[in-house]
Formats: structure tokens, C-alpha cells, sequence
């Protein structure tokens, strides 16, 4: 759907983005992560063609990506903003008219959008008497109404309350369905867990990682496993030896504890449960992945180290 | 194209949805005319009837004097000499509003005087002159001629020597058109320092409030500033349209219901005077003996000429300047920001209108003639011009400082739109003049 290769930006000499490369495919959801000041918002504009990148190409469905491309693609701004003094449909129309939509199927498709998001109502009103929430919602149809193929996200949840961030998420996981192709910008790691398919992690001006999100958590492992069971700690812990490392543990009450074991040398799950067997009674094993978060810290963490 | 356009139309909405540009649109005509009323008005007041009183000690008159129908002066004779003190204190004369000095000396000088209690107005002031002059006239004739009145009034025709420019026989220059050319250049830089401000404020409003981020995913920074440009214009000229429609209006009412009788030459039969005379008085103009101002407007411009070149200088000079505008509008943080950048644009378009005064006082100075090519100054000195009436054979200077204008107005337009695209971008800051220049080597 969309290929970056070898991006490259600086401004008065301050590099924003090294040589970049990205591939985001046809009807998924891409995460796009990194810490501020990394390079994502200068990418996004550089997809948007707001800015020029210094070097690389972007192709959209294999063709170098021109002013055509555009109106295929919706927008929503990490620094969002609507016409204060303009009504909400009117505003809606305008900015799909802009992305090339004739004014007849703006007001159709503004008019389903503002139903389906519960603000019908309000159509006729001016964004400055609206609440934040619901403008936020009228900034997230505007990037929708044209009816994009893919959909740039920066921060969509910001600013959101837990309801309208569920609304969000949903809705974007049915564009998805509908084979909408949606790069999403965001901090928020249980969003990225929860519905992304791929992720990449720009951190200083660089790609530090893309792959799919299942992917980026797996190679960050480290062989440790939770364990909830019930018995004597004392025994567990003796049975554990020198095979096996234990790293946390937690009672949970009436005998019953959770700890977490990491592998030594070659061992693997089964020689952990052989050692356990007959000393506790388990009551579940499960591998601890970790989470985006981690991944985040870990790969950011590490790049640093690694600078240093 | 179409984009630019939406922006337009968009533009344009906005400033209809603003009340004050709507009372703009009202209140501009009618303070206008207000103006016009006034100007007008000056030519009528003063007192309307007058008793007055002829100091002729030697007789001259005879205690006649031929008086209009409607007796508007009263006169009464003195045959003494009368000083003005015992005149103006006097308790015997205070019914008096004026008196006229006939002395002896009349005949060979033709010198009188009136000293009037209040200023009479203009019509009073025309009749009373006709009727003094025509007495003494008919004294003279008797004195110092055979003929009869109606004979000497025949033969009495008086070589008009007019002094005319060689470029301008006609005598169509003069300084009261370049005035009123002044006034169409002085309505440019109005328009364009009032709209020119509202596409400062409309460009940093959008940075502001974010939403140009989201326009920008859409068309070009050039096609956005140019749809600006073009929208807020549109509302100028619609501004001026209004504007030009009431006081047409306006100027109609006025010759019809309110000063009817500054164009009827039928007012002035009151004075009585020969049919020759009467017929020589209604062939000239009567608003010219009216009111300067009156004739002026009616009589001497010719608004559809002056118009449609005023449209095509007025847009021109708003694109140009609107150029700057909107530059400044990207670079700056906020709109209060960017109005130092303004002053200069402010002082600019002041030299214009000084610019537009010197050729009204000096219409041949060699600094007038460029000032009305270079594109800053060029479309106040050349409404001056246009008003003035151009020497016949020169219209290409208008064209050539149109198409100057025209080319300038563009290459600045492309400049800005570099900085444009550089400034637009660039949030919570303070302009500073090397955004400029930044903005201007940017690809």
C-alpha cells in the first residue's frame, strides 16, 4: 500500500528524519511509535506532502505517490483544529470538497458520519458552542468523511475520555474490516497491543524496529514464566536449585502464590514443571511476554546504551 | 484550482457571517453621503432673505433697483454717506442685514461693497450681485451712452480669454478632478489596509487554531494563501459594489428630493434680466454657480470611466499588497505578532496617498511620472492621473503602469508563497526577519 524507502529530512541542518525506510500493507493497522521530537510528525507530513523530504521516494499502490494520491488519504493532526465559527456539517463538507469529493456525496457521507457518531443534532451548530469531546469526534469524522483508502492517525486518542477512546478504537477496527489501511501515530501502548498489526519505533531521527506487533514483543522475551500455585514457597524455592532463577513472587493467600522463574542454562518449560511436579500442585504456567511498553523502553533503552 | 477556489468561497462566507463587515457595508455608503451632504449643503446656507439697505449719497441710483418676484432682498435707499460703525451699532439700522456702498466713484472703479450681519447664502449672495450690477449697468448706459438698454445689452459681449494647456486643450485637467481622483486612490489603500489586515488575521488564525495542518494535507500553502487572498478580495469588492450601488443611490436622492433646485435653472428667474441674459444663465451651468462641489460630482467626473479603471487598479494593488499580508500572517506567532511588520506596509501605502497628492498639486513633476509606474505608488497617482484627464496619446502610460503592477504583483506573489510554505508550519514563535529570508532560499 505504501512504501517509504530511504527518507531523509533535516531541517537548518538538524536532521529529522535518516534515511527511513517503511512498508505499510493493504488493510492493516500500522503502528507508528516513537518517543516525542523522534521524526514521526515530520514523516506523517512528509506522507501528507505538506512538507518535501530531502531524499527517498514514497509509493502508494506501487506508483510514486503525487498530488493524485491525496484525496485517498485522511489526516487527523497531533495539533488538531477546526474553523471556530464554522457549523459542523458546513465544516465537514468543506474539508471533504478539499479532498476532492463533489459537495452532493460530502453531505451524504458528513451527514452518515455525524448519525453514527451520535451528533446529528448538532450538525447545524458552530464548533466554538461545542463541548471538547464532541469536537474531538466532528476532527475525527473530518479526517474520515472523504471516504480515505489510508488513514494517518496522530494521537487520535488524545484528549479522549475512556468511552469516546473505545468509540475510536472500534470504529477503527472496523475501517479495518472494511480493508481501510490505517497508520496510527500514537504513546498509548494498549491501544497499539490491542489493535495494531504492525509496528515500526523511530527513536532520533532512525527506524529502530518494524514488524508485526506479535513479533516485536517475542524477540523481546527473556525465558521468564509466571507461575500460580499452591504449597510450601520453601519447597518451591528448593526445587527451583541452581536450574532455575527465581526472579519475583507474590502470596496471594492460603498457601497460594504467584512467582515469576527464569531458565538457566538450556533449560526449558517441561524440565521446570518435571523439577515443580510432586513438590506444589500448580494451578497455571503461563510465559511472560512483554509488553509494548517494554518492548519501547527496551529498544529505546538499548539504542541508548548502545550510543553511549 | 478548485481548491483555491473552496478556500475563496469559504473565505468570502466567513466574512459575511461577521457582523462587522455587514455594518461596514451600511454604515461606509451612508457616512459617504453624510460627507457629500454636507459639502453640498455648505453651497445653500447662510440667510435666505435679506433687507437691505443702498448708501448712494450722490444719487446715482435714483432709489430704483429692480427687485425679484418673490422680494427675497428688500432694498432702501440713503442718500448719505453712511459709516459702518454707525451702521453695525446703530439702533436705526439693526433691521438692516447688509449694506451697500454706491459712492461716486462707482461708475469709473465698478468697486461696491456689502457688509452683510450674517452671511447670506449662495443663491441671496448671486441675486443680489445680479440686481446691484444691472442697476449700475443701466445708470452707466445712461450716462455715458445714447443707447437704449435693451440696444447696449446686445452689442455688450465680453472677450472671454481662457488660458489652456497645449496637452490639455479641452481643459479637462483641473484640480478639483485630481481630488476627486485622490479620493478613488485614497479608497484603494482604505480597502487594502482594511482587507490586507483581515488576511493577516485570518492567516495567523489558522496557525492558531491548528486547523491549517489539516488544510495543508489537502492543497498547496501557495493555493491556500492565493484561495485566501482571493476570497477576502471578493468580499472588498462586493464591500465596494455596495458601497458604490448606495451612494449612486444616494446621489440620485439628492438630486431629486433634497436639493432639487441646485440643477433647475428655472430657480434663477427670479432675478430679472433680459431674455438674452436669461437665456445665456440656463445654458450655463447651473451647478457649477450652485455649489463647486455639486457640479464636481454631477457634471465633470466621469464615474464609469473612473470606476472600471479604479476595479482594475484596486485588485491589483490588493493582490500586491495583499502578498505582504499574507507573508507576514506565516511568519508570525500570533496576529498581534505580526503587526510589526505591518507598520511599514502602513508607511508604504501613506507615501501612495502623498504620492497622489503631489500629482494633484504638481502634475508634471518627473517624481509624479514615476511614482505612477512604480508598482507601490502607481495606483493612487494614477487614479490622480486617470482624473485629471490624460494628454491625448498617453493611455499607454496606464496600460504600462497596469502591466507593471500586474508582473510585479506576480513575481511577489510567487516570493510569498516560498515563505509562505516555509512560515505556515511554524507554531508559537515570534516572527523575526530571518524567517523571511529562510523562507525565500527554501526550495
Amino acid at each position: 500500500m505504501l512504501a517509504i524507502t530511504d527518507v531523509s529530512k533535516s531541517f537548518n541542518r538538524k536532521l529529522a528524519l535518516d534515511a527511513v525506510s517503511l512498508h505499510v500493507q493493504k488493510g492493516e493497522i500500522y503502528g507508528l511509535l516513537g518517543p516525542n521530537g523522534a521524526g514521526k510528525t515530520t514523516l506523517i507530513r512528509i506522507i501528507n506532502q505538506i512538507i518535501e523530504a530531502d531524499k527517498g521516494t514514497l509509493r502508494f499502490d506501487g506508483k510514486l505517490m503525487s498530488n493524485e494520491h491525496l484525496r485517498l488519504i485522511g489526516y487527523l493532526p497531533e495539533e488538531r483544529g477546526l474553523y471556530k465559527s464554522m457549523g459542523v456539517l458546513e465544516q465537514l463538507v468543506f474539508l471533504a470538497q478539499l479532498r476532492g469529493m463533489s459537495k452532493e456525496n460530502a453531505v451524504k457521507s458528513a451527514n452518515f458520519w455525524l448519525e453514527k457518531f451520535d451528533i446529528k443534532d448538532w450538525s447545524k451548530k458552530r464548533i466554538e458552542e461545542l463541548s471538547k469531546g464532541m469536537a474531538q469526534k466532528v476532527q475525527f469524522i473530518a479526517a474520515i468523511v472523504h471516504e480515505p483508502e489510508l488513514l494517518i492517525l496522530d494521537e487520535p486518542l488524545s484528549g479522549f475520555d475512556p468511552l469516546n477512546v473505545e468509540l475510536i478504537l472500534n470504529e477503527l477496527k472496523s475501517l479495518k474490516s472494511q480493508g481501510k489501511t490505517i497508520i496510527l501515530s500514537t504513546h498509548n501502548m494498549r491501544s497499539v497491543e490491542e489493535i495494531c498489526d504492525r509496528a515500526a519505533l523511530i527513536h532520533q531521527s532512525k527506524k529502530l524496529a518494524e514488524d508485526s506487533v506479535w513479533n516485536l514483543r517475542a524477540t523481546q522475551k527473556s525465558g521468564e514464566f509466571s507461575i500460580r500455585f499452591s504449597g510450601n514457597m520453601i519447597a518451591f524455592a528448593n526445587a527451583l536449585w541452581t536450574d532455575f532463577e527465581l526472579i519475583d513472587k507474590k502470596e496471594l493467600g492460603d498457601n497460594r502464590f504467584l512467582a515469576v522463574v527464569k531458565m538457566r542454562g538450556s533449560n526449558q518449560i517441561n524440565d521446570l514443571l518435571n523439577a515443580l511436579m510432586g513438590q506444589i500442585k500448580i494451578e497455571a504456567v503461563e510465559e511472560r511476554i512483554p509488553t509494548m511498553q517494554e518492548v519501547f523502553m527496551n529498544l529505546i533503552s538499548g539504542k541508548e546504551v548502545e550510543n553511549a | 484550482m478548485r481548491n483555491s477556489w473552496l478556500i475563496a468561497i469559504r473565505e468570502l462566507k466567513e466574512r459575511f457571517s461577521n457582523g462587522t463587515f455587514l455594518w461596514m457595508m451600511i454604515l461606509g455608503p451612508l457616512f459617504f453621503l453624510v460627507l457629500l451632504f454636507f459639502l453640498f449643503k455648505s453651497g445653500d446656507e447662510g440667510k435666505k432673505s435679506l433687507k437691505v439697505l443702498i448708501a448712494d449719497p450722490a444719487g446715482l441710483m435714483e432709489n430704483k433697483i429692480i427687485t425679484s418676484e418673490g422680494k427675497t432682498i428688500s432694498y432702501y435707499f440713503i442718500g448719505d454717506y453712511l459709516e459702518i460703525e454707525e451702521f453695525r451699532d446703530g439702533k436705526s439700522y439693526q433691521n438692516f442685514d447688509a449694506l451697500i456702498e454706491v459712492n461716486e466713484k462707482v461708475l469709473m472703479n465698478k468697486k461696491s461693497f456689502v457688509f452683510y450681519r450674517e452671511n447670506p447664502s449662495a443663491d441671496v449672495k448671486m441675486q443680489l450681485k445680479f440686481q446691484l450690477e444691472r442697476r449700475v449697468e443701466e445708470v452707466m448706459i445712461e450716462n455715458f451712452t445714447n443707447l437704449s438698454v435693451d440696444q447696449f445689452r446686445q452689442i455688450k459681449q465680453p472677450l472671454n480669454v481662457d488660458f489652456r494647456n497645449v496637452y490639455d486643450p479641452k481643459n479637462e485637467a483641473s484640480d478639483l478632478e485630481g481630488y476627486v481622483g485622490l479620493v478613488f486612490g485614497f479608497l484603494i489603500v482604505l480597502f487594502v489596509l482594511l482587507f490586507g489586515m483581515t488576511i493577516l488575521r485570518s492567516t495567523t488564525k489558522e496557525k492558531s487554531n491548528r486547523i491549517v495542518e489539516v488544510i495543508l494535507a489537502s492543497v498547496k500553502p501557495y493555493q491556500l494563501m492565493l484561495g485566501k487572498i482571493t476570497g477576502i478580495g471578493l468580499a472588498a469588492l462586493i464591500q465596494i459594489f455596495v458601497w458604490t450601488f448606495f451612494i449612486a443611490i444616494g446621489l440620485i436622492v439628492f438630486r431629486q428630493y433634497i436639493f432639487p433646485d441646485m440643477f433647475d435653472p428655472s430657480n434663477w428667474e427670479g432675478i430679472q434680466v433680459s431674455a438674452e441674459v436669461q437665456q445665456q444663465l440656463m445654458e450655463t451651468n447651473s451647478a457649477e454657480r450652485y455649489n463647486q462641489f455639486v457640479d464636481l460630482i454631477y457634471e465633470r467626473i466621469n464615474f464609469g470611466f473612473m470606476f472600471i479603471h479604479f476595479l482594475f487598479f484596486f485588485i491589483a494593488a490588493y493582490y500586491f499588497y495583499g502578498a505582504f499580508f499574507s507573508t507576514i500572517g506565516s511568519i508570525a506567532g500570533t496576529e498581534s505578532d505580526g503587526q510589526q511588520f505591518v507598520l511599514p506596509i502602513v508607511i508604504i501605502l501613506g507615501l501612495s496617498v502623498y504620492f497622489g497628492f503631489l500629482a494633484v498639486v504638481v502634475p508634471d513633476a518627473t517624481i509624479v511620472k514615476y511614482a505612477s509606474l512604480i508598482p507601490f505608488t502607481a495606483p493612487v497617482v494614477m487614479m490622480v492621473k486617470l482624473a485629471q484627464g490624460l494628454p491625448i496619446g498617453s493611455y499607454y502610460l496606464v496600460i504600462l503602469s497596469l502591466l507593471i503592477l500586474i508582473v510585479s504583483t506576480l513575481i511577489l506573489l510567487w516570493l510569498a508563497g516560498k515563505i509562505y510554505k516555509n512560515g505556515i508550519l511554524q507554531f508559537g514563535h515570534r516572527a523575526k526577519l530571518k524567517n523571511i529570508f529562510q523562507g525565500l532560499k527554501s526550495k
